[in-house]
């Protein structure tokens, strides 16, 4: 009999499986390889779902120093490994057809979906700090090698962000341990060994560093522009760097059990930053001409949201974050790759280019659809989440909630004039004709699309996934 | 008329010692008959045999000139270590000591004299056994560093002789003094007499302070702490590569080694010290990291390196004897391995002895990529990257000093390894972005002795990240470390 139990870590180790066979095949048989590994790591995210979730799975590692293997796929964290698995496996489908002799790249999106998996299912602290930085490592190699002109400072900039981060997280982490003095590491055991007064706060705030830097906050987002204008164009290492966003969770699942009274201390200034990110981004990215950092600050815009909900502590905010943080995968990702179909076609990322929906109407109407999802139109799941976060906010605080609210009048402006700019108006004097979508093409912006549309309309089987992780979570703080 | 008492000699605690001399005493002799490589091949036999026979002194307990010599566990742990770095030494000089200029017989020797004095600290019970080692362990150092008829060499050499020979006068004014504090040269002595500072009457508590930090400095000449770093980068990037392997790894974690002796052990309770170490820990943190930043020669890069990783070994110093020496036993081995293998690339590649250009490194996966990938593992360990050995190495060296109560030397630590990620990352980066330009490499580098090593120390580090109890679970004893002193 097969104890369930190992489905997540099988679920975790069987793309980087993938990625090393990719190096071991022939040539020819790599794509193959990729979308058959990619695809079976989704197969068994549906298996643990319609299972109901696993259990936990929870193993010595380094029994001398408390630092447990313990696994564990459900709520949030199965949502998010299962959009995750599945924006892969649409990168590898896009990946496999458009990169010339693309073997690398299809490795280092495996290996990367390796370290996303384990990163949603880790309930050990230190086992989640090792996936944390082993997603890093294949996204830093997506820079360096497909990356344009100036990546090399684009990816100093990222990676030490990024690191000056994590590493006050690890002494925060050793710190929640030892004056906790839990047993070990994982998460139960903290839970259970919390850490009191002053020492909390700055515990949060070491943890929180790692996090604002991930999610992006205000502050500490300004990699985040580079890190997407400097990668490949063809978008596929932007939607990677798209499913990157694990700071939200991060917070929700760590930082809220383990800081309690650190994160009601703070809520008003974290409130306070989220929604000035959201708002902040929005107006940025109303000024780019490219559409890649339109795109980065959109995204900016959208994680402000979910730090809004998460950071209020309110339920129906912090589920609405949550819902939000996984669908904005699907058409964020999904977006950066049809901007790469239209690099592809007219060799430029350029805004106001004009004229594209005479030869490429299908393009144009699947990035309009994709559009109204990212701006929140009721009907897609992005207004779930949005609505819910407002919602949720408005209860602790109504002017930063309305604050936060104008930014989805912003984010219709901006994507509006950049679509409008881009594939309306006249077409330029000389411009060639463009293919329209051919092949796996209409799959890999059209299954997001579909996703994004079902789970708008009927939100109750994500939300009966989230809503008792969620309630759970929230219980830590006694009651609110 | 006094009685003349025989000495407490037993051979077997000696034997990993006597091994690594007999192969030094061979190369001398040998030397005027058989070729350098035949040397090379025997000493790393004696190499192997003395990890053997220190593998059989495990939870011996044994010790030989009356606690003069200890062949305890902790002794064993930190021995191999030495001895893993000598084999990688040994292994890279197979192929490069010709390309070198350092291929002949007295190369082979001192090294191994060198690994002698070294052990000799490690098995140190009192002070001046672990002078006499210290004082091998550099004297071969400064040769091995001139060897290469160059201007560089000559200029490093005289450079390390210099500032060693201040820095050993230091460390034996400070000997002095702690004899004169204590009345004993045994670690155990002087660990029993400071252990009740009631014991001292005030104005040898003010000798012992000025002796502990007397010795803190001579030490601190020894693993280039800030500020008695200033020979590293010049020593070791002047030296010829494979010297620079054997300096930074071997001769750094024998003095580690001797420092965990006497600060660990013998002077555990000594008051001053510890107060003096973390405020250069902080500056070797911080000096040795934005040095780094700002090297164009990956050699000298990797130097710098050394010199900031210091901070970090020395941080497990600041922890308790239970928890650094834990954690110290475990790091010396990872970067051992990951320095050695690092430098071990850079040995086979270079086409001059000043090693490379950080930017004539861009492409290398494309010409080499065996090796592009083998260094690029090793700087994501010496950042301290997961799932590699150096994150467990550096989260150890942070627990130690965290749970000492030096929890701001953490956090500072923490964010000077900001800068370290990204000086490690740009040359790490750089292999992988294609590149048109002509190689820049030494074409006929790759052989087989550099690639096993370099495989040994990629392996090592990838298996020791992922399962780190397979070296820890040994180290991890806290018994090992609570008799540092002797018992």
């Amino acid at each position: 009999m097969f104890d369930p139990q190992w489905l997540p870590t099988i679920m975790i180790f069987l793309p980087l499986l993938g990625s090393l066979l990719i190096l071991l095949f022939p040539d020819r048989w790599r794509d193959e390889v990729a979308g058959f590994m990619s695809a079976v790591t989704l197969g068994l995210g549906l298996m643990i779902w319609y299972a109901g979730g696993s259990g936990l799975l929870s193993l010595n590692w380094i029994p001398a120093l408390g630092i447990t293997y313990s696994v564990e796929l459900s709520g949030v964290s199965l949502a998010l490994a299962m959009v995750t698995a599945f924006m892969s496996f649409i990168a590898i489908l896009y990946a496999a057809r458009r990169i010339p002799n693309p073997g690398t790249m299809l490795a280092l999106i495996l290996a990367m979906e390796t370290g996303l998996l384990g990163i949603f299912a880790a309930r050990d602290l230190i086992l989640f700090y090792v996936f944390f930085e082993d997603a890093l490592l294949p996204s830093l190699l997506m820079l360096a090698i497909y990356g344009k002109a100036h990546r090399m400072r684009a990816l100093v900039k990222f990676a030490a962000y990024t690191l000056f981060g994590s590493l006050l997280m690890l002494v925060s982490i050793i710190g929640v341990r030892y004056l906790g003095g839990s047993p070990t590491f994982a998460l139960v055991d903290l839970k259970q060994n919390l850490v009191t007064g002053p020492a909390q706060t700055w515990l949060y705030l070491g943890f929180l560093t790692a996090m604002a830097v991930k999610l992006p906050l205000w502050p500490l987002h300004a990699w985040l522009p580079d890190f997407h204008e400097q990668n490949h164009d063809s978008g596929i290492p932007d939607v990677m760097g798209t499913l990157y966003k694990v700071g939200g969770y991060g917070l929700f699942t760590f930082a809220i059990p383990l800081f309690p009274d650190a994160s009601l201390e703070l809520r008003p200034i974290l409130m306070g930053l989220a929604a000035f990110t959201a708002l902040y981004s929005a107006w940025i990215a109303f000024g780019q001409q490219d559409w890649k950092r339109l795109l980065a600050y959109a995204g900016l815009s959208h994680m402000g949201f979910v730090a809004l909900g998460v950071f209020s502590l309110n339920e129906t905010a912090v589920i609405g974050a949550m819902y939000l943080l996984a669908f904005q995968n699907l058409y964020t990702g999904a977006l950066f790759l049809s901007v790469g179909m239209v690099q592809e076609r007219i060799g430029s990322l350029d805004t106001r280019v004009g004229g594209l929906m005479t030869g490429a109407g299908a393009l144009g109407g699947l990035t309009m659809a994709l559009w109204f999802a990212s701006i929140a139109v009721p009907g897609f799941a992005g207004f779930i989440g949005e609505f819910s976060v407002l919602l949720g906010a408005y209860q602790v605080s109504p002017w930063l909630a309305f604050a936060a609210g104008i930014t989805t009048i912003a984010a219709a402006a901006y994507a509006l004039t950049a679509f409008q700019t881009t594939f309306w108006q006249a077409r330029p004097l000389g411009g060639v004709m463009v293919r329209d979508l051919i092949h796996t093409e209409w799959l890999i912006l059209g299954l997001p699309l579909v996703i994004a549309i079902f789970f708008g309309v009927y939100s109750a089987p994500a939300l009966n996934l989230m809503q008792p992780a969620v309630k759970s979570v929230l219980a830590a703080l006694g009651g609110n | 008329m006094p009685q003349l008492v025989a000495p407490d000699v037993a051979f077997l605690p000696m034997l990993p010692i006597l091994l690594v001399l007999a192969g030094a005493l061979l190369s001398t002799l040998l030397g005027f008959w058989v070729g350098r490589r035949t040397l090379t091949a025997i000493n790393i036999v004696a190499v192997l045999l003395s990890g053997a026979s220190m593998v059989s002194l495990w939870n011996g307990g044994l010790s030989s000139f009356a606690g003069g010599l200890q062949a305890d566990n902790a002794a064993v742990l930190l021995g191999l270590t030495v001895l893993v770095g000598t084999l990688m030494t040994l292994l890279v000089s197979l192929d490069t000591a010709w390309r070198e200029r350092v291929s002949f017989p007295e190369f082979d020797a001192m090294l191994m004299y060198a690994v002698t004095g070294c052990l000799l600290i490690v098995f140190s019970g009192d002070l001046i056994v672990m002078l006499i080692g210290l004082e091998i362990m550099s004297l071969a150092g400064y040769v091995l560093a001139t060897f290469q008829g160059s201007r560089r060499a000559e200029e490093s050499g005289l450079k390390y002789f210099l500032l060693g020979a201040v820095g050993s006068a230091i460390l034996i004014y400070g000997i002095a003094f702690v004899y004169g504090a204590t009345g004993s040269l045994n670690y155990a002595a002087i660990a029993a007499r400071v252990g009740s500072v009631s014991n001292l009457t005030p104005e040898n508590v003010g000798i012992l302070v000025g002796g502990s930090l007397l010795l803190l400095a001579g030490f601190g000449f020894k693993i280039a702490l800030v500020p008695f770093h200033q020979w590293t980068p010049d020593v070791y990037s002047g030296a010829p590569t494979t010297t620079f392997l054997f300096l930074s790894t071997v001769v750094k974690v024998a003095a580690f080694a001797g420092m965990l002796r006497v600060f660990g052990g013998a002077l555990t309770d000594a008051p001053g010290w510890a107060s003096t170490l973390q405020i250069l820990t902080a500056a070797t943190l911080i000096i040795g990291n934005t040095a780094a930043l700002f090297q164009t020669n990956f050699k000298r890069m990797l130097a710098y390196s050394a010199v900031a990783h210091t901070g970090f070994l020395a941080m497990c110093l600041l922890g308790t004897p239970e928890l650094g020496g834990a954690a110290l036993g475990y790091y010396l081995l990872v970067y051992t391995l990951m320095t050695g293998a690092a430098a071990a690339v850079v040995a086979a590649l270079q086409r001059t002895e000043a090693g490379f250009e950080i930017n004539d490194m861009r492409g290398l996966y494309y010409r080499h990529p065996g090796y592009a990938i083998a260094l690029s593992v090793c700087l994501a360990s010496l950042a301290g990257l997961p799932p590699f050995a150096g994150f467990f190495g550096k989260y150890l060296a942070f627990q130690a000093a965290f749970q000492n109560g030096y929890v701001w030397i953490s956090v500072l630590a923490a964010i000077t390894s900001v800068a370290a990620l990204v000086y490690y990352l740009r040359p790490a980066m750089l292999m992988f972005m294609p590149d048109r330009t002509p190689a820049r490499e030494y074409a006929h580098g790759q052989r087989f002795p550099t690639t096993f090593t370099v495989g040994l120390g990629v392996a090592g580090i990838t298996v020791l990240g992922i399962l780190p109890n397979v070296w820890y679970s040994w180290v991890a004893n806290p018994a090992i470390w609570s008799f540092l002193a002797g018992r």
